[in-house]
């Protein structure tokens, strides 16, 4: 099966559209559309997008002892993970995590959604459905719990833009209801079976509706049965028409996944030990922030973990950027080598004015000039040998070409992911 | 992703195996990228030019073209001297994916026009595109 190419249902929508396709994780995927990945980028900030998501890998597992495997498998504490009030996760949330091994490394990360009181969902990524499913499996202490692999099974797609929710409004049967309340990182409905939800389209077809998203933006990723996966693409592109939604390829969806800071598994975050990163909000830390709420895998190694590399966001002062790979690296000021780089990429709807990065997304009042119109910065992580302030400038080189970046805390300003639902309708 | 077929591959001009494009005029060649090549880059953001003045070998690097996959280097068709760049990508690189013909990238004056022979006629390309 490995060298097996895969396909998603809406394949053949995506080279009768004129993408321009490439495999990624063994699936044959649409990099871009004729749009071009710069205007679905900018799209997505200002409008809409919609990016075909069905290679990702979907899991459910399911039984009155679920929830405990999931303690002892994820990173986050289903019990204490819901914002500030630490409120346990309930039926309708989800939450991001990682499942790791024992030495802490990373196997893969996921969203973990609590459909039912013993039936939750697993979404990780293409590809990374049977391993984390056989992770699952030999770490289940009670045999009545199922672990199923639904990802040939399901659809997915995720619209994403300050314009996604009066585009689902238009496809949604009962908008009213199921909307205003969402909030972030909670969903609504089920995709098909017994369980299905109350959540439907104008056509009848059963959905989930998950606030969610990779791009940092505001919106929505929809899971429905395989079977209506091509007729509900068409429905969001035709409601979206007047929105000014576009289809959104790869390339889109990992520039605006790179400016909002967020990792690439097997990229940004894998084999090594899940520390010294952006991304440790994902651990089920206690109060103190030197411990954890529970035991899970991975755990004890990442306390007592003495790794001495750190993972750190970057931008740079133009779009220039170097190519991550094994013949590039990361120099610090005085040109000794530190460390590598793991993504590299442009944020097309970022410049600096002033020294200050900027959004095409930001308001005047927050600085942005009137003719703002960015050429874009490059931005990425680098994997050091020291921890760096944020400020402090380094430089990645391919042995050839040299370009000095800015080690960052944050990249893209004003990204809406979070913003108030009553914002958005 | 344009079918072979669809590309916009004029007659006149020399190609390489590299997806650089050379038309002669006079004692100056022009240089550019065909429209295969920005086709399969896709968005270009950046151009990284040379120097006015510089001199490069046949088939050696002479800059880079960002897009927003990847970095990809540019190599001279013939060897020569920079005698200009094309300003304009500087603020516009996207100029190069709505006519990588009309938007040159360099302006050279050769130093050897048999270095013509090395490169690819439109039959020539096209069997390399159609590999």
């Amino acid at each position: 099966m490995g060298n097996v190419v895969r396909k998603t249902v809406l394949h053949a929508w995506h080279q009768a559209h004129g993408a321009n396709m490439a495999v990624f994780a063994s699936y044959d995927m649409p990099l871009w559309y004729p749009t071009g990945a710069r205007g679905e980028h900018l799209a997505v900030l200002t409008r809409a997008g919609i990016f075909d998501t069905s290679h990702m890998a979907i899991l459910t597992v399911r039984g009155k002892a679920a929830r405990t495997l999931l303690q002892h498998c994820f990173s986050k504490d289903l019990d204490a993970c819901g914002g500030p009030g630490r409120n346990p996760l309930a039926a309708g949330r989800c939450v991001y995590g990682v499942f790791l091994d024992g030495k802490g490394h990373v196997l893969d990360d996921a969203i973990v959604y609590q459909v039912t009181e013993d039936l939750y969902m697993v979404v990780v990524n293409a590809g990374m459905g049977a391993a984390v499913a056989a992770h699952l499996e030999i770490n289940k202490q009670d045999a009545d719990t199922i672990i199923s692999d639904l990802t040939d099974r399901v659809g997915k797609m995720d619209i994403q833009g300050p314009a996604s929710a009066r585009i689902l409004k238009k496809i949604l049967r009962d908008p009213d209801e199921i909307l205003p309340k969402m909030a972030y990182f909670s969903f609504r409905g089920w995709f098909g079976g017994p369980e299905a939800g109350p959540v439907l389209l104008l056509d009848g077809t059963s959905v989930m509706v998950s606030r969610t998203g990779y791009t940092g933006e505001f919106g929505f990723e929809l899971y429905v049965d395989i079977a209506r996966t091509a007729s509900v693409w068409e429905s969001v592109l035709a409601a979206g028409r007047e929105f000014g939604l576009i289809p959104c390829g790869l390339a889109a969806r990992d520039s605006l996944r790179a400016g909002a800071v967020l990792p690439l598994s097997h990229q940004d975050i894998g084999h090594w030990p899940f520390a010294h990163n952006p991304w440790l909000f994902a651990l089920a830390w206690d109060e103190t922030g030197t411990g954890f709420t529970k035991d899970f895998i991975g755990a004890s190694a990442l306390l007592q973990c003495k790794e001495q590399e750190y993972t750190l966001p970057f931008a740079g002062y133009d779009p220039r950027k170097i190519n991550a790979c094994e013949d590039s690296w990361v120099l610090d000021g005085s040109g000794v080598r530190i460390g590598s780089i793991l993504t590299c990429t442009t944020d097309m709807a970022i410049g600096r004015v002033d020294g200050t990065i900027v959004s095409i997304a930001t308001s005047e009042a927050d600085g942005k000039t009137g003719d703002f119109n960015p050429k874009g910065l490059c931005c990425g992580f680098v994997k050091v040998n020291r921890p760096l302030a944020a400020g402090e400038n380094i430089i990645l080189t391919d042995g050839k070409r040299r370009i000095t970046v800015e080690v960052r805390e944050d990249i893209r300003p004003g990204r809406s992911a979070r913003r108030a639902m009553s914002r958005m309708l | 992703m344009k079918e072979i077929k669809e590309l916009n591959l004029p007659e006149d001009l020399h190609y390489t195996k590299d997806h650089e494009w050379v038309r002669i005029k006079g004692d100056i060649a022009i240089v550019g990228i065909s429209d295969y090549a920005q086709d399969q880059l896709g968005d270009i953001v950046y151009v990284e030019m040379p120097e006015v003045g510089d001199e490069f070998g046949q088939g050696e690097e002479f800059g880079t073209l960002e897009s927003v996959k990847a970095v990809s280097e540019i190599y001279l068709p013939l060897a020569g001297e920079i005698v200009e760049v094309n300003e304009a990508l500087a603020d516009a690189p996207e100029l190069v994916n709505k006519d990588p013909y009309e938007n040159w990238i360099v302006r050279i004056r050769p130093s050897d026009l048999l270095e013509l022979d090395a490169l690819l006629t439109i039959d020539e390309y096209l069997d390399l595109l159609n590999g």
